[in-house]
This record gives structure tokens, sequence and C-alpha cells, in this order.
């Protein structure tokens, strides 16, 4: 870690080289990676040319498989070929039992989140998601020529926390350095705003798969900023397919179907219905999903029937968006993402509902993607001058729980992130020295109407009569919506410890073990390449002190402070001529600790200088350990 | 307060006059280019440690940004800025007339179900309650300009009962709207 490469905000400390950086839209039905080239953001297609991934993977055979081959395996293994995993990401056992029965997985009788049986052995959503980003992974090296950068990866706006972090675990899975997650219809305003330099207000319809979302936006010179957003992030396509596929199940008389015949009639639904969006009238062969199976023919009418109710419950969310968005105006643009907004009942209610004639020039399968690889571009820093910023927002209010199983909002819905929100404790026993928390997501009173985040336990607090114990509790959300949660007692400054054990998701620890276990066939010379990248990082922390120091060592820091710096420096160049690996990562984080409060003087100033007329305090006792 | 602490007020931050008026267009040009300069986006490629003060300056410029751009918290704000406490607004006596005219707003609201066409006879009240709002805002301005503090807390809690009230009647509107479609 390069503590000291401090360059000028938006500033890349290497100017010449231009980074490796993708976007990836990770969907339900299909996923699809992008990157900026020749000034273009354009999507990467594999050998054959094409561009979309179905998010398939398969555990049939020996090792897993992805995509198109995965897919045509689906009838014969069912249990056994997952699709639409990311509706299962970072949802718990209970709340997915329905969902999984109707896709025809065994779920692994366990406590916490979901893992499929299949004849590889218990499967998490994570580590199938991670499949399907190993292979854009590859794709983007090779098409690249090289390892990437970073990269951003999409998830619906409606997302909570826990999904968010079992989508950042899989990409680690994938070995894809996460530089962000990015909502998707965030990604879609960007490649569109972009594209014809819009300024107003611009609402975002995706309807993807297995996801709804909308989000109402402004577009100000280059800044996006997310006014609100809602959604449905189990309401998407597939439960177009699943309407349909009950009808025609119905007009056949009701048959006792098979798992393998049951995925079979949904994928039949599933063409009838994308057939019915080009022709008014289809006729069904459901002789290709059971024996005997009499052919039955649906109009566009019959089907608009049976998607109405789903169509409309969209509406409900945009209405409640519109009215989050607390607007003094129009949207001025709606823009239409997603497979399923091809659905010509669809196009039409939203057109009706905004007033206004959706735009649909960027395919709205490729649309997600291109977006984040523009994001991605900018983040690794290969457009300095980029104007570009987006401003997003926490999806779902947060909140802890309080007495008699009540909810206390802690962080309202819509509130633009990053966030911070202290909140004050006490005890109420003399003595006590523990304190439970417990965090939910969610817009219900109840406890139990919201889902459960994380319980944590503050320990080690210094016991002291009832209600002397003032603890604040510092909830932080980041700029990838993600939730951290640290706590002190004030009184006496302790820091109480916080383990914050996520009610479902992977902990750190899991990750590390899954990481482990996949890097476990590779290279025999794993030490030898470990060494040489501490020692890479001990030279980088060298190289960038010593610039610091050249730089600003003189205004920033007293004679005692440089002294301290420089004998650190000393011992760590002198390690780093021995193979002490253990040593060498010892000394570099010491010294990267010792000069945090000189790297943050560095930072303030340098926004200070961006910044004329704002001046902000000096930071060495504000950043949190 | 853990993020570090700007030694200005939200107003000093955002290159404002300490006053209840504000030029909602200068605030939101001054918070773009804060946000500009600040936001975690700037600093993803850099350490770990600048990436952790980009998420507390952001956030920081968001939560000055939040407060100054709603009238009631603005006020809130305001008051505190002089040592009144939100605790201290939430004490404050309200006079008798004001209470009665609250307490007729809030039975209108509760018996709008019993009502033909609640629609008609909500949005008056929402207008009313607005208009009402838009008075004490008023006479909050003037107040504090006029550096009479206590005269301004007693407005303020009179806008957090409306706001509260406005809020319910516009949530009810919402579900009656979501009822018809
Ligand atoms: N012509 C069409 N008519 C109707 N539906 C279509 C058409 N083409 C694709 N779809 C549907 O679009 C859905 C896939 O859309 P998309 O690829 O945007 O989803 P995704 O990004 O994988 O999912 P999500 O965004 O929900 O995670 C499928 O349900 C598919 O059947
Ligand atoms: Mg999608």
């Amino acid at each position: 870690m390069a503590l000291m490469q401090i360059a000028e905000p938006g500033q890349s400390p290497l100017p010449h080289t231009v980074r490796r950086a993708v976007g990836i839209d990770l969907g339900t039905t299909n996923s699809l990676v992008a990157a900026v080239r020749g000034g273009r953001s354009q999507v990467l297609v594999d050998e054959s040319g094409a561009a979309m991934l179905p998010s398939v993977v398969s555990y049939a055979g020996g090792s897993p498989q992805v995509g198109a081959a995965a897919l045509a395996g689906a009838a014969d293994h069912p249990a056994d070929t997952l699709v639409s995993v990311k509706r299962f990401m970072g949802r718990g056992q209970k709340d997915a039992l329905a969902d999984a029965a109707r896709s025809h997985y065994q779920l692994a009788a366990e406590e916490g989140f979901v893992r499929f049986v299949t004849r590889a052995g218990k499967v998490s959503p994570v580590e199938a998601s991670a499949e399907i980003l190993k292979v854009l992974h590859r794709r983007a090296v090779s098409t690249l020529g090289g390892d990437l950068d970073g990269a951003v990866i999409t998830v619906p706006a409606y997302f909570d926390d826990a999904q968010r972090q079992a989508t950042k675990d899989a990409a680690k899975l994938a070995g894809l350095k996460v530089l962000r997650l990015l909502n998707e219809p965030t990604a879609a305003a960007v490649a569109y705003g972009l594209d014809a330099g819009e300024e107003g207000v611009i609402a975002v319809y995706d309807l993807g798969g297995g996801t709804f979302d909308i989000s109402i936006l402004r577009l100000h010179r280059g800044v996006f900023e997310v006014l609100a957003t809602g959604g449905d992030t189990v309401l998407g396509g597939d439960d177009f397919d699943a309407a349909l596929a009950a009808w025609l199940r119905q007009q056949a008389g009701d048959p006792a179907l098979s798992a393998g015949e049951a995925r079979a009639l949904q994928s039949v639904a599933r063409a009838a219905k994308e057939q019915l969006s080009a022709d008014e009238r289809v006729s069904v062969d459901l002789s290709r999903v059971f024996a005997g199976g009499p052919a039955v023919e649906i109009s566009r009418d019959t089907f608009e029937g049976l998607i109405q109710p789903l169509v409309k419950q969209t509406l409900r969310a945009c209405r409640r968006c519109l009215r989050d968005a607390e607007l003094e105006q129009d949207v001025d643009n709606v823009v239409m993402v997603g497979g399923s907004t091809r659905v010509p009942l669809v196009r039409a209610a939203v057109g009706d509902f905004f007033a206004r004639e959706p735009l649909v020039d960027i395919d709205p399968d490729q649309v997600v993607a291109v977006g984040a690889a523009i994001q991605a571009d900018i983040l690794v820093g290969n457009q300095p001058d980029g104007e570009l910023l987006l401003l997003d927002v926490i999806p779902l209010s947060l909140g802890i729980e309080t007495m008699g199983g009540l909810v206390e909002k802690i962080v309202p819905r819509n509130t633009t992130i990053p966030v911070t929100r202290a909140q004050e404790f006490t005890t109420y026993k003399d003595g006590q020295t523990a304190l439970a928390v417990h965090i939910v997501q969610g817009e219900r009173e109840l406890v139990d109407d919201c889902r459960s985040l994380a319980r944590f336990e503050l320990r080690g607090i210094p016991p002291m009569v009832a209600g002397a114990a003032r603890i604040l509790v510092t909830y932080q959300v980041d700029a990838d919506g993600l939730l951290n949660v640290s706590a002190t007692e004030e009184t006496t400054g302790a820091e109480a410890s916080v383990t914050v054990k996520p009610s479902f998701g992977l902990s750190d620890d899991e990750v590390a073990t899954m990481l482990t276990e996949s890097f476990s066939h590779a290279s025999e010379d794993m030490s030898a390449r470990q060494l040489a990248e501490t020692r890479l990082s001990g030279w980088q922390l060298l190289d960038g002190m010593r610039a610091a120091l050249e730089a600003d060592g003189d205004a920033l820091l007293t004679a005692e402070e440089r002294a301290e710096l420089e004998t650190g420096m000393t011992r760590l160049q002198e390690l780093l001529n021995t193979e002490d690996r253990e040593a060498i990562k010892a000394q570099t984080e010491t010294l990267g600790r010792q000069s945090e409060a000189f790297a943050a003087r560095r930072m303030d100033k340098s926004i200070r200088q961006a910044l004329t007329g704002v001046s902000l305090e000096s930071l060495d006792e504000g950043a949190p350990q | 307060m853990s993020s570090p602490d700007f030694k200005q007020n939200y107003f000093e931050l955002f290159d404002l006059p300490v006053a209840f008026s504000v030029d909602t267009a200068a605030l939101g040009a001054r918070y773009r280019q804060l946000q500009g300069e600040m936001h975690p986006d700037r600093y993803a490629g850099k350490s770990d440690l600048e990436q952790r003060l980009a998420v507390q300056y952001s956030s920081r410029v968001n939560e000055a940004y939040n407060t100054l751009r709603h009238p009631l918290s603005r006020a809130l704000y305001l008051l505190e800025l002089v040592g009144i406490s939100g605790e201290d607004v939430s004490r404050q006596q309200v006079d008798g007339g004001f209470l009665m005219m609250q307490m007729e707003l809030r039975e209108k609201l509760e018996s709008l179900g019993e009502l033909v066409d609640p629609d008609t006879v909500l949005e008056h009240l929402i207008t009313e309650i607005g208009d009402d709002l838009r008075v004490l805002r008023g006479t909050f301005a003037t107040a504090y300009g006029a550096g009479e503090h206590s005269a301004a807390a007693a407005a303020c809690v009179k806008m957090q009962y409306l706001d509260k009230l406005l809020r319910e009647a516009e949530q009810l509107e919402a579900e009656l709207s979501e009822k018809r479609a």
C-alpha cells in the first residue's frame, strides 16, 4: 500500500500509463463486461463474438461450466444447473425457500445464508457468481492484453447491505479488485447522460430478468445526483416467465411435472414471451416439455393480462420514488434499461406514467456495463480532468432495534452516501460491561418485518453506575453503500470492541478461507511471489515517503516528527535487503501507521488548495484508529 | 463527532451568510464543487487512509448540505449555533391558539376516511398547512435576523408541529392515490 502517494485530487500519480479497468454488469440472466478503449466505452465479446454471457453455472460435470454450455444442460440436471443465482445473493435460508422450490434447487439445511446442494457439493450464490465473474475477468484480460487494475461491479440500486457485500465477496473470489459497487440505474444514466450531454432530471426504469429498479437523478455539469431510488430485488422477467408457465400448464390440464420438465416449461415460456414482444400471437408446442403435451395458442392480449399486476407493481414503486425525489419539475427524460423493457406493455405503461416517450437508443442489454466502464476508467485515473461525479443514495433505511422489537431509524432511505451518523447509548444496570446492538434495514416499524443485517456486542465497557457510561456508536455507509460500525465509550475514552457478526453473507474469515482454497492449486513458488510482493510494497512506501518528505516535510512536520519517520525509513531500507518477509511486512506496516498523520495533513493541504476559501482542521486527532 | 471537525460551521463551509434564507442555487453549486474535491471516487486509487478520510470529509459535506437544504433542519441548526439545542426547542411552550388550530387540523386529517371525496379536502388541508408553514418561516427568519432567539425558537417548535402534520397528510395522499391506481 503506497500510503504516501498523494497527488492532487483527481490526478493520477503515473500520468502516462493507461490503466486497465472494466465495468461488469453481473445480471440475473446475462452478464457483460465493458471497457473504455480509444475514448469509447464498449462491451467486450468472447471468441465467438458474443457480448452477453448467460449467468448460468453448471456443477453437473467435473469443474464448473459457465454460460451457454451450462444452460444447455439445464433440463437434464435441474438441481446442478444454477440459473438466476443473483436472486439468492446475500439472502437468508428462510426467505429464499419459496424461490428455491420454484427453481428446483435443493438448499442445504443449515442456518444463515443460502447454499445449494449440487453434485459438486454445497455451493453458495457467492461462489457461483464468482465463477461467472472469472469468465468475464479472463475475457477482459485477454482482450485488453494484461492484468486489470480494477473493476466496477454493478448492483441493483435496491440491493441491501447483505446483497452488496455478497456481490463484493464474489468479485474478490474471482480475483478482481473492486473499485466501486455502482448502482445499475446510475450506470445507465451515465451511459446516456454523457452520450447526449444532457442536463436535467432523468428517470431510469430498469426491468431485467430478476430485479426491478427505478431511480430519479439530476444531471448538472457532469454531476449525477441521485435524488431517490426504489424497486424490488425479486421482480423481473423471470416472474413474467413464471406467470406464463403457470398459465400454459393450466391450459394443458395441470399435469404433474418433474423438475426437469418444469425447467423446460420455463424456458419454453420465456421463448414465447420474447416472441410476443414482436408478434401478436404465438403457438407453444408443449410436447417439447412433456410427452403428449398439446400445442397452445396465446395472444399478446392474454399475456398482457397475465403480467398486468406485475407491471402495476413497478409503477407503484415509480410513484413512491417520484414522491421521494421531491421534484419541483417534470422528469425530462426516461431511460429504459433491461431486457424486459422490450415488452410492449411495459414500454407503453412507463411512457404513460411519465408522460414521456422513453429513450431506448442504447441497447438496453448493454447500457449498464457501458456506463460502469466509464466510471471504472475514471476511478483508475485515466481521465484526470474528467468532470464526471456520481452522488448516489442508500436505498433502504438503516435502523437499530429498540425496546419491544421496534426499529429506530438512524439513516433514512435516499440519504446521499457516504454518510456518517453517530448515536449515544448508555448502560441500564450498575456495572454493566456489555451492550448488544442489532442493526436492521428496511422501512417497516417492527424489527421482524425488516432485514436483519448484523448483531454485535460492545464489550469492555468500564464498570460504572447505570446511566453513567456514554457509548458513542458510529455508523458509516461508504460510497459502495456498505455499512461499517465503530464504538467508543466517551467518559473514559475506552474503545469498546465491536464484533459485527453478519446475519447472512460471509465473514472476512470465510472469504479469506475461500480465497486460500481457490489459490491452493496455484503455483509452487507462492512464497517467492509473496516475498516479491512484500518487498514491492515496502519499496513503494519508501519511494512515496521520500517524495512526500521532499515536497512537504519542512512545511508540515516538526523536526522530531521528521526524524522519527526517517529512522523508520532507514530500518525498512535495511530490512529490504534481507529475505525476511515477516519483518519487512511488519516494518512496512509500522512505518505506514507512523506516517498516517503526515499523509492526512498532506491530503488536507491539497484539498485546501483546491478549495480556496475553505480551511479544514488538521486531522491528526480526527482520523479513526 | 467522530468525523474530522471542520473549524467552520455549515454556512461557512458553503460560503453562505449565516441566515435563514439561503440562495438554493448557490447552495447546490457549492455542494457539487465540494463533493467534486472530496468524494471518495476522487481517491479511488489512493491509500486506504486517504480513502477513509475522503469518506469522512464527503459525509460531512452531505450532512451539511442536507441540514441547510431543508427549512426545518436549517432553522434548528441556526438555533444550535446560538446555543439552543433541539431539546430546548421541543421544551418550548406553545400558545393555546396554535394548539387549538393544530388539533383541528389533526381532527380533520383523521376523519378523512369517512368522507366521500377525501381528495379535495385533503388537498385543501395540505395547502392550508403549507401556507401556515410559510408564515412561520417568515416569522422565524425575522426573529432570528433581529437576534430575538427565543422568539425564533418559539416559531421553530411550531414549524416542527406543522412539518410533522404535513408529512402525515402527504403520506395519506400517497396512500389514497395508491388505492386508486
Ligand atoms: N424481446 C424480449 N421481450 C421480452 N422479454 C425479453 C426480451 N428480450 C429479453 N427479455 C427478457 O429480459 C430478461 C433479461 O434481461 P437482462 O439481460 O436485462 O436481465 P439481467 O441484467 O440479467 O437481470 P437483472 O438486471 O435483473 O439482474 C429476461 O427475463 C428475458 O426473457
Ligand atoms: Mg440488468
